[in-house]
């Protein structure tokens, strides 16, 4: 017999309890119990090491244990049991300043760009770099394919001549902090330059990136730059196709920012300390962007739904409300950011995003016009917002005003790749010539000063 | 669309005064960044502080610190990139643009003594109509053009709308070199299946010494493919035992007789998301014949939040179905099958894209 106070009881829906977990900063070091994260997503079992064939594991929620307990049940299992403040000391092991990283400067490593995939006017211009520009001033001017270029010179001792030799100069195998500095170059610049393909295939020659190789012996720390070991590891899930990767190594990552933070405390380090809370904040903000790139946008919002705003500046309310926008949740979008708790433009910013996924474009374009306008008037750039109030004249069929308003933004300086991608679209709407508006297009562009916005652009870009 | 057919309506060999191109508007989405730390060499050069962020890597340029970084999405939006995938339920609308498109005239030279001139086009009153071709009907339905962009609006498809169409197309606009006529269509697709969009141009072409009326049309083919799977199930519920018990069998007045009467189903249905985007449910209703009311026992009553289904993932929601007690008759179908009403689903996806499905009449086979 069905009774309804059955069925609510069975429909009473999975709890989710307000959780700590790593990510949480002001979490004292829990040495008395256990942390529990809940995290109320899909097959999100960070402690569960993927093989290289995925363990896909179902269960609801993952009970993550803090690192820090002493006989964590996760222990043996743990990926975090080789991780730095774990590694004991072998014997016998290579003192740092002797270990040799030539393994990682193999030219068979790295990838040749070629220029075809750049348009002519980026290529036949006196803005191009000469070889012999240090690598910080092509980084500074936003010439990444030179840099990423001239970082593999160095690294594999290549250089085609003895004044570029003197520019890139040869790196040293024992000299870590130099290889892995070059090695960050090389793969940012692959990714900024749209390669991202290539600087995946890479980061594989980095390995096992908790290797007791890259650790000090005696302090455990590990001997890449911190912004190394954070692309590696997106790069490596991307390369080992393993999405879990990315989400279990940022975890490992949390623990081990807790113990700096404990150690800077202890030592009264404020700087320190303020550095360490700012990456635990940005570690957990990355573990939402990884949950949406393997599709778990349950899952993401649920665990971006834990997060705390130390900062109160209206970024993380308006990263929750796009989430809620990308899910299609438009009311849950409203709702992250009404009570000002968007700041003053976040909230305006979302609002009119939900009119128009909504549907209202006549409402979004209201919203969006009189943003430009406040925005201007206080002297301030903003490139979003004359890129969507262009979109949306183009879904109320006022295409040719959008397309001013682009080529306005263009007139600024602005050239980000949704402007160019979205006015390119409208050139091919336009006419059956688009090919040489988007020409042309990209002459104007080649033709603005390189600034460490970037420089140079690819033919997909510009649709071409 | 996956394809594209020039039939030839024109008896003029020459190539098109007026060139079509047509972007399918699913909703823009949100562009993605992945944020990148400055790298060290640039730290001792530009004075960045540890952590900072390449600017190159930002999805844009902002003084106004909208960029919510280093999180992955931002709210710059990008135009659709491609067709995409087109499902039932869903609105289907394309923007049709009819552009000014005479190719400039190459510079006179000696072979081509300067003929422009004299053969200056202009284009005058250009239309635009747009016809659907749905898998099921012989016949094709005609759109109504807008711009009139909000959801709201209905696609055309009834002959009274289809005159306000033609309506609203009558007026041919002029177009000077470079000008664009943009239209918007909106189509609620309800079928699976090949759907053919066929799009027909018309222009006065007019030189200085004469003119001529041309016509092309273009097809646009796309699969429209199923979103949701719905199962249902019915099965009756007890009477409300704790009523009967109550009431002493003799003293049975018209008002208890009825209350002890009252049948009671309980409808139960699965939702399955065959579709390759993650959808949320929005709202899952019974619309019921009248002589029946029903309580909704899913997430609202719970207070949970709307279900999230990932491609392939079900969803099982209940109803309790009552007959209402105020004595008009429940709709009983020959078989003295009880007719409930149809079942309605709302959902979004990507971007707050609606989609929304009704299931036939859903009903109990006759328990008394």
């Amino acid at each position: 017999m069905v009774h309804i106070a059955d069925i609510f009881e069975w429909l009473a829906a999975r709890p989710r309890s307000s959780t700590k977990g790593p990510l949480d900063a002001d979490e004292p070091p829990p040495l008395k119990s256990p942390v529990i994260a809940q995290v109320a997503a899909r097959g999100l079992s960070p402690q569960v090491r993927p093989g290289p064939g995925g363990s896909r594991s179902n269960s609801p929620a993952f009970r993550s244990s803090s690192p820090f307990r002493a006989g964590s049940p996760f222990r043996s299992s743990s990926p975090f049991a080789r991780s730095p403040n774990r590694a004991s000391t072998p014997s016998g092991i290579v003192p740092v300043t002797e270990r040799d990283f030539s393994h990682l400067l193999r030219p068979e490593i790295f990838h040749q760009l070629s220029p075809l995939s750049i348009p002519p006017p980026f290529r036949n211009t006196t803005k191009q770099p000469t070889p012999e520009t240090p690598i910080a001033e092509l980084l500074a001017h936003g010439q990444f394919r030179a840099a990423a270029i001239a970082s593999v010179q160095a690294l594999t001792s290549s250089p085609v001549s003895a004044t570029i030799a003197a520019a890139h100069p040869p790196v040293d195998p024992s000299d870590y902090a130099r290889v892995f500095s070059l090695f960050y170059i090389r793969l940012a610049c692959l990714c900024l330059i749209d390669s991202m393909p290539l600087a995946a295939q890479e980061a594989k020659a980095l390995e096992d990136l908790n290797q007791a190789y890259y650790l000090d012996p005696i302090t455990g720390a590990h001997l890449m730059p911190w912004e190394l070991r954070l692309l590696a590891i997106r790069l490596q899930t991307i390369g080992f196709g393993d999405p879990r990767r990315a989400i279990m190594s940022y975890y490992d990552m949390a623990r081990e920012v807790h113990l700096q933070i404990g150690k800077a405390a202890k030592a009264h380090d404020n700087t320190e300390l303020e550095l360490w809370k700012r990456r635990l904040v940005e570690l957990g903000i990355k573990v939402g962007g990884a949950l949406i790139e393997m599709e778990d946008l349950a899952g993401a919002a649920a665990h971006m739904a834990t997060l705390r705003d130390t900062a109160q500046d209206g970024k993380l309310a308006t990263a929750k409300a796009l989430l809620w926008l990308h899910l299609g949740d438009v009311d849950a979008a409203s709702r992250c950011v009404r009570d000002g708790k968007g700041g003053p433009v976040g909230e305006k910013v979302v609002l009119a995003l939900v009119d128009m996924a909504n549907g209202h474009f006549e409402d979004g374009l209201k919203k969006w016009t009189e943003l430009k306008a406040e925005l201007e008037e206080n002297g301030i750039q903003d490139e979003m917002v004359g890129v969507n109030l262009a979109v949306c004249l183009l879904y109320l069929g006022r295409m040719q005003e959008g397309r001013q308003i682009l080529e306005g933004l263009i007139d600024d300086g602005q050239s980000s790749r949704t402007l160019l991608f979205n006015l390119s679209t409208m050139y091919e709407l336009c006419t059956d010539r688009a090919k040489a508006l988007k020409a042309r297009l990209a002459d104007r562009v080649s033709n603005l000063e390189p600034t460490s916005h970037g420089w140079e652009k690819t033919n997909a870009d510009f649709k071409l | 669309m996956s394809h594209e057919r020039y039939p030839s309506m024109d008896p003029v060999k020459e190539p098109h005064s007026v060139s079509l191109k047509v972007l399918r508007l699913s909703r823009p989405s949100l562009v993605a960044q992945h944020t990148l730390a400055a790298p060290s060499e640039l730290q001792s050069t530009t004075g960045a502080a540890p952590d900072d962020l390449v600017p190159a890597s930002l999805a844009y340029r902002s003084t106004a610190g909208t960029n919510p970084d280093p999180f992955l999405l931002t709210p710059i939006l990008n135009l659709p990139p491609s067709f995409g995938s087109a499902y039932v339920g869903e609105t289907f609308s394309c923007t049709l643009c009819a552009n000014q498109d005479i190719p400039p005239e190459p510079p006179a030279t000696a072979q081509t003594p300067a003929r422009g001139q004299s053969q200056k086009k202009s284009i005058r009153d250009v239309k635009i109509e747009a016809e659907m071709k749905t898998p099921g009907s012989a016949s094709v339905q005609k759109l109504l053009l807008g711009p009139h962009g909000d959801d709201g609006t209905p696609a055309a498809t009834t002959e009274a709308t289809g005159a306000a169409a033609d309506a609203a197309g009558a007026g041919g606009v002029d177009l000077e070199p470079g000008q664009t006529l943009q239209k918007i269509v909106n189509f609620d697709l309800k079928e699976e299946g090949n759907h053919v969009l066929a799009v027909t141009v018309s222009y006065y072409e007019a030189t200085e010494t004469s003119g001529r009326t041309r016509t092309f049309r273009k097809l646009y083919q796309f699969v429209c493919k199923g979103s949701l799977i719905v199962r249902t199930k019915v099965g009756p519920l007890p009477y409300n035992t704790a009523t009967t018990r109550k009431v002493p069998k003799l003293a049975e007045d018209d008002e208890n007789k009825q209350l002890r009467q009252k049948r009671r189903w309980i409808m139960e249905a699965q939702l399955e998301n065959c579709s390759e985007d993650a959808m949320q449910l929005e709202r899952v209703v019974l619309n019921l014949e009248t002589g029946l009311r029903y309580r909704d026992a899913n997430w609202i009553v719970s207070e949970s939040p709307r279900p999230v289904l990932h491609p392939g993932e079900v969803e099982q929601v209940c109803f309790v179905v009552e007959e209402d007690g105020k004595g008009s008759a429940v709709v009983e179908d020959s078989d003295g099958r009880v007719v409930f009403g149809v079942l309605g689903i709302g959902w979004r996806t990507e971007m707050g894209n609606r989609g929304f499905l009704s299931t036939g009449k859903l009903g109990a086979r006759n328990t008394r």
